[in-house]
């Protein structure tokens, strides 16, 4: 019976121990892929899969659409950014505690196209959002814009 | 090759240049920004720090090069169309928003609001994709920590309601704000129908 007891408890404990590690890996996601068309990919700590509606998106995600492919993302703030074709986007932080006072989005668009909706993050901290791009940053109070960037020649 | 006639390698070449020309002319200005209107019809503002020069867009379809090396500049919509096209259509059906209130104390809902339940149903499936956040809050009224727990209980039992109405696959992120959040401010210890409510957004 003490056997079983202590069996139970190192379960218990176990169970316990590994539950931080579950909750841990649900939030590393900071937003979901809605729309695909044509081939693009979501690289996540080096691990490649092609997008998919449903596919998490991660701080250090890359995304990248093929020539002729787009896709879209909509954040957990409700920020929703959506590519054309032969683009490049990576997110470099994401923060989004409204209760502590913790937001911030910021993104680089190395190449091609983007149409920006502001989410939570932007009305709650405008200074909080940035796209950097290779020529320059851009900043953004609360509405939605569109961006371009032409690869260097 | 008769009088009228220009020599072939001549033509080659005006051909060429008035090609250049007016694919110059298509491809409109390299990398830049350009503003409009928020879906609700808002405008908001777009700043550049380039790398030669800093540049703010306060009205719609008003462009900036991302270097802000030049004043801000209109955009057609033509163009628009021609670079934004494709990143536009692409975008996703809009993140929305519906609020369910509670009778005091537990987590039975308003008559409304349970009628409301159907309706975010509906919402949700006839997304392609959704993931949905479920907040419970309360009011003011009992200690912080009991509201705590009991906007917890409000958005477990709701989240559990939607899974039995067809959600049981969806991705549910169920969170309290207890009294921390109020939908409308109150002192301590104020019994406030509108802030004992489950925020669902749909995304």
């Amino acid at each position: 019976m003490r056997l079983l007891q202590n069996i139970s408890h190192a379960l218990c404990a176990a169970a316990l121990a590994a539950l931080p590690v579950a909750a841990a890996a649900q939030s590393a996601g900071v937003g979901f892929v809605k729309t695909v068309t044509g081939d693009a990919w979501v690289t996540t700590t080096g691990q490649r899969v092609k997008a998919a509606p449903g596919t998490e998106v991660a701080i250090g995600s890359q995304i990248k659409t093929a020539p002729g492919a787009s896709l879209g993302i909509t954040f957990k703030d409700n920020t929703v950014m959506s590519f054309g074709p032969d683009t490049e986007m990576t997110v470099d932080a994401y923060l989004y505690a409204p209760a502590q006072g913790q937001l911030q989005l910021s993104t680089s668009l190395a190449k091609g196209s983007l149409n920006y909706v502001s989410g939570v993050i932007a009305k709650l901290k405008p200074d909080a959002v940035t796209v950097k791009t290779p020529s320059g940053i851009i900043g953004v109070r609360g509405t939605q814009f569109l961006a371009k960037v032409e690869a260097p020649q | 090759m008769s009088r009228n006639q220009l020599p072939a390698p001549v033509v080659k070449l005006a051909c060429a240049a008035l090609l250049a020309s007016l694919l110059s002319a298509c491809a409109g200005p390299q990398s830049y920004v350009a503003l409009v209107p928020s879906p609700d019809g808002s405008l908001g503002k777009v700043s550049v720090q380039g790398q030669r020069g800093d540049q703010l867009l306060t009205r719609a379809k008003q462009g900036a090069l991302l270097d802000g090396s030049k004043p801000p500049f209109d955009v057609s919509d033509e163009q628009l169309q021609r670079d934004f096209g494709a990143a536009m259509r692409a975008r996703p059906v809009l993140p929305e928003q519906f609020l369910l209130y509670f009778e005091t104390g537990g987590s039975e809902l308003t008559a409304e609001s349970k009628a409301l339940l159907q309706r975010v149903v509906q919402s949700a499936l006839a997304r392609a994709s959704v993931d949905m956040s479920v907040i419970g809050h309360s009011d003011t009224q009992g200690a912080a920590d009991a509201n705590e727990a009991l906007a917890l209980a409000r958005a477990t039992a709701i989240a559990e309601q939607l899974r039995g109405m067809g959600l049981a696959n969806t991705a549910m992120a169920i969170e309290s704000h207890g009294e921390r959040n109020l939908l409308v401010p109150t002192p301590d210890e104020t019994a406030e129908p509108r802030n004992r409510r489950v925020e669902i957004t749909l995304r």
